[in-house]
């Protein structure tokens, strides 16, 4: 998961790639509105975390710009100034939620992961298809009753399947959004990690659960346990 | 007297009655003497015709021979009358007018003298007397003395004096109309760009026009400028006032969570974390609370505008919808008519934003807001906004507490609380009321009037 930090307050900035990287995303960073609205408009998003105050682009005037731009990914508002008219006028411009200073960086860790959930038509924390569950607040996995062991990276690539099941996801966006570093497109490292992962979630090779359409990319064949919400964010 | 067109016109009607008052008792004065000396020029006269028409008897007397040339004298009750008599009082001559009455002249005069009196003749007869004693010559040598009166009945000249008041009354007291009548209606022209600003005041008050108008009379446009500029410099000092308070939470809450997301980051958690943030949500409680609350204006600003009430409505459910999106949610918002909010845009939008915010975390799945006007009850709570749930409902303990004047809302850690104690302290710098009670849907039910139209 791709994610945009626009903070213009250093150090609180450098601290939120830290722990957000962390936490298992994989995100960029930019200090003003200008910035900002480049990274917006260029890297392919999964979620923007957009401070209102600012220098050169205030944050609504970014968030205007980038809906303007017909980039749709969720967009959380940080802000120190918490009134009412605030928010509002935050969320109007175009933004999904907001968080105000000073925030628990857990609790901004479980507003993205809301919000992503709701971009890929999820409300509940815990996702489901078919007889894999994955809960994104203890990032347990379980097929059926079995608890399956995951590394962090196996972890990743099988939650951004599952938010967007049913989606086919190119190995390029796939690598994109899920590390930090440009990679070489051709790498194998995704194939690698795949094939690692059908092992773990169907060691009898049974039930294919993730496909692999040649020259197109992945897609999570299980049906979703809910269905995709009427929400066609933006 | 509290009204300037009241004094004015009160003290010119009394200068009036005083001035017209020595007037007509000077014009009466004067007409009377007039009447009194015209009568006793027609007495003379009456005097001088009857001693010319007399002539001596074969007694020694006088009388005057054949018919009177006056033909008042012969007809009984003509109001003109005429008697001869000795000087001790003996009656020799009585004018025919005299016919049937007990009348009493007066007594012996002087000789010599010639009294003007006013005598009632007969019991109710009003007459004016001229009595004279008259030295005749009888015959050679012998002169004897008769008194002569002459009288005339004062009937006419009251009734014409009676006239006379009357019209002069009439005259007056129209005069008197007319002038204090045609002094009102200058004043209230002459006074109307007071009444003018005075209405504009009420309408800076009431916040439906944001200065006054510039059309004012010479002596009233500095008035005006003054007044304009004072309203202003109060809005401008609130704006800036609220940016810097604005800025300053700004500026304090950033430092809390770049210490707080450090804090985060470090590996150890021991019990010094614990503390630096249980701190920083002290801080922050009060960053929030005091400075939240000392931006709310209260009404303090003359000439506020108002706040149409259902499109701030409007705004704030899309907003929620959005924050709660992953639940199913149905807010409702019902307004029979088109209601308004006389204060700050951002304090209703506080008020609002808490009760709704509040009612959302709350709820199972239904908010509903019901906005309407009381229209017997004053200014201050015209407005009603209710907002339900039918989530759990809020505990009497915590309704107490909530309720509370003057209780903190920083003292409230979280839960119903926070929201509500910003709202209740809002709802009292307006001069509001706010109640807690359940609601039929299950849940809470928070009402609150405010002042609005």
């Amino acid at each position: 998961m791709r994610i945009l930090i626009v903070e213009d307050e250093q150090v609180l900035r450098e601290s939120l790639v830290t722990q957000l990287g962390a936490a298992g995303f994989n995100v960029d960073a930019a200090a003003d509105g200008e910035e900002g609205l480049y990274a917006g408009k260029e890297y392919p998003l999964d979620l923007a975390i957009i401070d209102l105050g600012l220098p050169k682009m205030s944050g609504i005037d970014l968030i205007r710009q980038l809906r303007g731009a017909g980039r749709s990914f969720p967009v959380l508002i940080l802000t120190a100034r918490d009134r009412w008219q605030d928010k509002v006028e935050g969320l109007q411009s175009g933004a999904d939620d907001y968080l105000a200073k000073p925030f628990h960086v857990q609790e901004l860790v479980a507003r993205v992961q809301a919000l992503l959930r709701r971009s890929g038509g999820w409300s509940q924390p815990v996702l489901q298809c078919g007889d894999i569950s994955l809960d994104t607040r203890s990032q347990v996995v379980s097929v059926g009753d079995t608890v399956v062991e995951l590394t962090s990276f196996e972890y990743r690539i099988l939650e951004f399947l599952m938010l967007r099941a049913g989606e086919v996801i190119s190995k390029a966006e796939l690598t994109e959004r899920l590390y930090a570093q440009d990679f070489e497109r051709d790498s194998n490292v995704i194939e690698v990690f795949i094939g690692r992962l059908r092992r773990k979630l169907d060691p009898e090779g049974a039930r294919q659960p993730i496909e692999t359409l040649r020259g197109r990319g992945y897609r999570l064949a299980l049906t979703r346990a809910e269905e995709p919400g009427a929400r066609a964010d933006g | 007297m509290s009204s300037l067109s009241g004094r004015l016109l009160a003290s010119v009607s009394l200068l009036l009655i005083l001035f017209f008052g020595v007037t007509i008792a000077a014009l009466d004065a004067v007409f009377r003497d007039l009447s009194q000396r015209s009568i006793g020029e027609l007495l003379d006269a009456q005097l001088v015709a009857l001693l010319a028409a007399c002539e001596p008897d074969d007694h020694g007397n006088v009388q005057p021979a054949g018919a009177l040339a006056e033909a008042r004298l012969r007809q009984p009750g003509s109001g003109l009358y005429a008697e001869i008599r000795s000087p001790d009082g003996k009656l020799i001559w009585r004018s025919p007018s005299l016919l049937g009455n007990q009348i009493d002249f007066g007594g012996p005069v002087a000789p010599g003298a010639h009294n003007l009196e006013q005598r009632t003749l007969g019991g109710n007869l009003r007459t004016m007397v001229l009595t004279s004693s008259i030295n005749w010559e009888i015959a050679k040598g012998a002169n004897r003395q008769f008194i002569f009166s002459v009288a005339t009945s004062l009937a006419p000249y009251e009734a014409q004096l009676a006239r006379f008041r009357s019209q002069m009354l009439g005259w007056f007291l129209g005069l008197f109309v007319l002038l204090v009548g045609s002094l009102a209606l200058l004043l209230r022209w002459a006074l109307a760009p007071l009444r003018q600003i005075e209405a504009e005041i009420g309408e800076v008050e009431a916040g439906q026009r944001a200065s006054l108008s510039a059309s004012q009379p010479r002596e009233l446009l500095g008035l005006a400028a003054n007044m304009n500029a004072l309203l202003k410099s109060e809005r401008q000092r609130v704006e800036r006032y609220r940016n810097t308070l604005g800025n300053l939470a700004h500026s304090l809450k950033t430092p809390l969570a770049v210490i707080r997301s450090t804090l985060a980051g470090e590996s150890a958690i021991d019990r010094r974390h614990e503390i630096v943030n249980q701190q920083i949500d002290r801080m922050n409680a009060i960053v929030q609370h005091q400075l939240k609350r000392a931006a709310a204006s209260g009404g303090a600003v003359v000439g506020q505008s108002t706040v149409d009430v259902v499109p701030l409505l409007t705004e704030l459910r899309a907003a929620l919808s959005k924050v709660y999106s992953n639940r199913d949610l149905l807010i409702e918002i019902i307004a029979a008519e088109r209601v308004a909010f006389t204060g700050d845009r951002g304090d209703l939008f506080e008020l609002l934003g808490n009760l709704l915010d509040n009612a959302c975390k709350w709820c199972h799945s239904r908010v509903r807001v019901t906005v309407g006007r009381a229209s017997q009850a004053d200014a201050r709570t015209r407005l009603q906004l209710t907002v339900e749930d039918d989530g759990a409902g809020i505990a009497s303990v915590h309704r107490q507490r909530i309720l509370e004047r003057g209780a903190r809302a920083d003292e409230h850690v979280d839960g119903q609380g926070l929201g509500l104690a910003m709202v209740r302290e809002i709802v009292e710098l307006y001069d509001g009321t706010l109640e807690i009670g359940d609601s039929l849907l299950g849940g809470a039910r928070v009402s609150v009037c405010l002042p609005g139209r």
